[in-house]
């Protein structure tokens, strides 16, 4: 009877084990690391805590919070800097804060709790607003003193990305699929496009008017902003999770099948043969005086010309997901799931590690 | 493996039902679990005949001679009992096994429920490589986690007078228990399995009843619709046990 009772308590006590464990594992590890930089400091969004780390020798400078985590925060989403020099964090955590922190010793200014859900996207601040999108489907806005003006619901999907912005308009894209046309002064959307699958990725705009879009779709669309009229649309190997980025005229992005593309933004002719990586490519590419950089979920860092030829490529012990910045003569990867727990590496122009950061456990 | 042959099924047969039935994630779980309660057929029909035989060995002669003699040896009692089962063919386990196999299933389920909601960037990206190619998923993305008023992919509780009132739970509790109850045989004096069988009617309720509360409130929807079928199969073999249902009336 005692080893009846012993083996219906171990199966209880397992199952219980194994739930919890898929629970907290959704809940302390739900996206990648958020970066951002100047030429002086890299921003380190890891999750239980953010970082400030010196470019030059990656040193914390501070971290927040300053002691111990706080379970209901996860930051993730890549730190904002302000124009009156507050650095924001956006928390996936179970609270939905959002906060706003001294970017010199992190420490906190205000936060703000009201949203109904977490905070996938970073914020966008300008002209005195904070603009915050949120997985609840609103848009927030809030002044610098992190007080809260209007919130508008913009999609019945959660809003993962940062919006775009032209001045007049807001552009925000949905997982419903939408890309939406969001008026500052009318606080109202005005129009919005369905582009068939979900967008996890921000829009790209550039100083035609024309908005770059990819999508779960597997599509690379160009839309004019002003007429809302489709430029150009082609269709990619794989989903399109981030932002594609445009320079000189060419547009560079990357898919989930590991594919690296480079498309003329004007009629979206492809520049070269898509270049297949070693892996899922997830994060913004950064365009550099030199390069093109991009990271693979499988840990290689590629380094292209400007005509699709690789110039290095690195591997690196760890995931690469989040967009790589650049900072002073460095530039940056985050790194997730890596045996020495390294959570950020320096490279310089030639792809020489530099430093790498180790967060304390 | 246990993604291979377990959760990345489970979580494209969900995606299946979903996109066939009008996106509604609520009614593709009660599908699904119609689907399990289907192919686990069989494990039900052989608990029923273990049910059977453990209560027709409760009204033989030679059981209760066992029960009676080796009363005081607790040790003796159980190898002579062992032997009977192993003589006659029956499984002791046999009433419990339909319920073990459930644990799998639970937490293939649940971890299906997450990736299926996809409701972080992390669960996306998973969802992604776990599809089959027979699935337009980019176009159902993301997908309707709302049913009748509770969201699918959180705990589920209803606000009353400020108190977080946990229906999908009680309800769970309330529906285990019934079926549990129902397949359980009478007990007579001295006799292990019925007593294991009674007291898995009591952890049981109140261990479901508690993962109900805490996880996804897409797994209580599987288990109260797993109830009320299993406890329709049964009344309609005519194997349920209702005055087990009545406290004091063994």
């Amino acid at each position: 009877m005692k080893t009846k009772k012993i083996f219906v308590l171990t199966a209880a006590v397992l199952i219980f084990t194994l739930l919890s464990g898929c629970s907290a594992a959704a809940m302390n590890s739900n996206s990648w690391p958020g970066l951002s930089a100047t030429d002086e400091t890299v921003y380190l969004a890891n999750g239980g805590f953010v970082y400030a780390i010196q470019v030059k020798n990656g040193s914390v400078i501070w971290q927040y919070p300053a002691e111990k985590a706080d379970s209901k925060e996860a930051y993730y989403a890549d730190p904002i800097l302000t124009e009156d020099n507050q650095l924001i964090l956006a928390s996936a955590g179970s609270n939905h804060s959002l906060i706003s922190v001294s970017p010199e010793n992190g420490r906190l200014n205000w936060t703000f709790g009201d949203a109904e859900d977490t905070w996938v996207a970073s914020p966008l601040a300008v002209d005195g607003v904070i603009y915050a999108p949120n997985s609840d489907g609103k848009l927030y806005a809030l002044d610098l003193n992190g007080s809260f003006l209007w919130a508008k619901h913009i999609s019945d999907s959660a809003l993962w990305a940062q919006p775009e912005n032209d001045g007049e308009y807001l552009y925000i894209t949905s997982l419903d699929h939408h890309l939406y046309g969001f008026s500052k002064e009318a606080k109202e959307t005005i129009w919005d496009i369905d582009l068939n699958g979900a967008i996890p990725g921000k829009a790209t705009l550039d100083e035609n008017g024309a908005l770059y879009i990819g999508s779960l779709d597997s599509t690379m669309t160009a839309i004019d902003a002003e007429t809302q009229a489709i430029l150009w649309a082609t269709p990619l190997e794989g989903w399109v999770w981030d932002t594609a980025i445009i320079q000189d005229g060419a547009l560079y992005v990357g898919d989930l099948e590991g594919y690296f593309y480079g498309f003329d933004a004007e009629d979206g002719a492809q520049l070269w043969a898509p270049i297949l990586s070693d892996g899922p490519v997830t994060g913004t590419p950064l365009v550099t005086d030199e390069h093109i950089l991009i990271g693979t979920e499988t840990g290689t860092i590629y380094a292209f010309d400007k005509e699709g030829g690789i110039d290095w490529q690195q591997r690196i012990n760890g995931k690469l997901y989040t967009n790589p910045v650049e900072g002073g003569e460095l530039t940056f990867f985050a790194l997730m799931e890596n045996e020495s727990n390294i959570a950020l590496i320096a490279l310089d122009v030639d792809g020489k590690q530099v430093w790498s950061f180790t967060p304390e456990k | 493996m246990w993604d291979t042959y377990l959760i990345t099924p489970m979580t494209n047969v969900l995606l299946f039902v979903y996109d066939n039935i009008g996106h509604n994630f609520g009614v593709a779980i009660i599908l699904f679990t119609i689907l399990i309660r289907a192919i686990t057929w069989p494990l039900t029909g052989q608990q029923l005949k273990s049910t059977q035989k453990m209560q027709e060995l409760q009204s033989d002669k030679d059981w209760q001679a066992i029960q009676k003699k080796y009363k005081d040896d607790k040790e003796k009692l159980a190898s002579e009992q062992m032997r009977v089962y192993k003589e006659r063919g029956i499984n002791p386990f046999g009433s419990c096994l339909p319920t073990i196999i459930q644990f799998p299933i639970i937490i293939g389920l649940y971890r299906s429920i997450i990736t299926a909601l996809a409701a972080t960037p992390l669960a996306l990206l998973d969802l992604s490589r776990n599809l089959y190619s027979f699935l337009d998923v980019a176009a159902i993305i993301p997908l309707n986690s709302h049913f009748l008023w509770f969201d699918l992919g959180r705990p589920e509780s209803v606000d009353i007078m400020g108190f977080a009132f946990p229906t999908l739970a009680i309800v769970v509790v309330i529906t285990s228990y019934i079926q549990s109850k129902l397949m359980t045989p009478p007990p007579t004096s001295g006799d292990q399995s019925a007593a294991m069988g009674n007291m898995m009617a009591i952890y049981m309720p109140f261990l479901m009843g508690y993962f109900a509360m805490t996880f996804a409130s897409g797994l209580a929807l599987y288990f109260i619709t797993s109830n009320l079928l299993g406890i329709a199969q049964y009344a309609m073999m005519g194997r349920a046990n209702w005055s087990n249902l009545i406290p004091g009336k063994k």
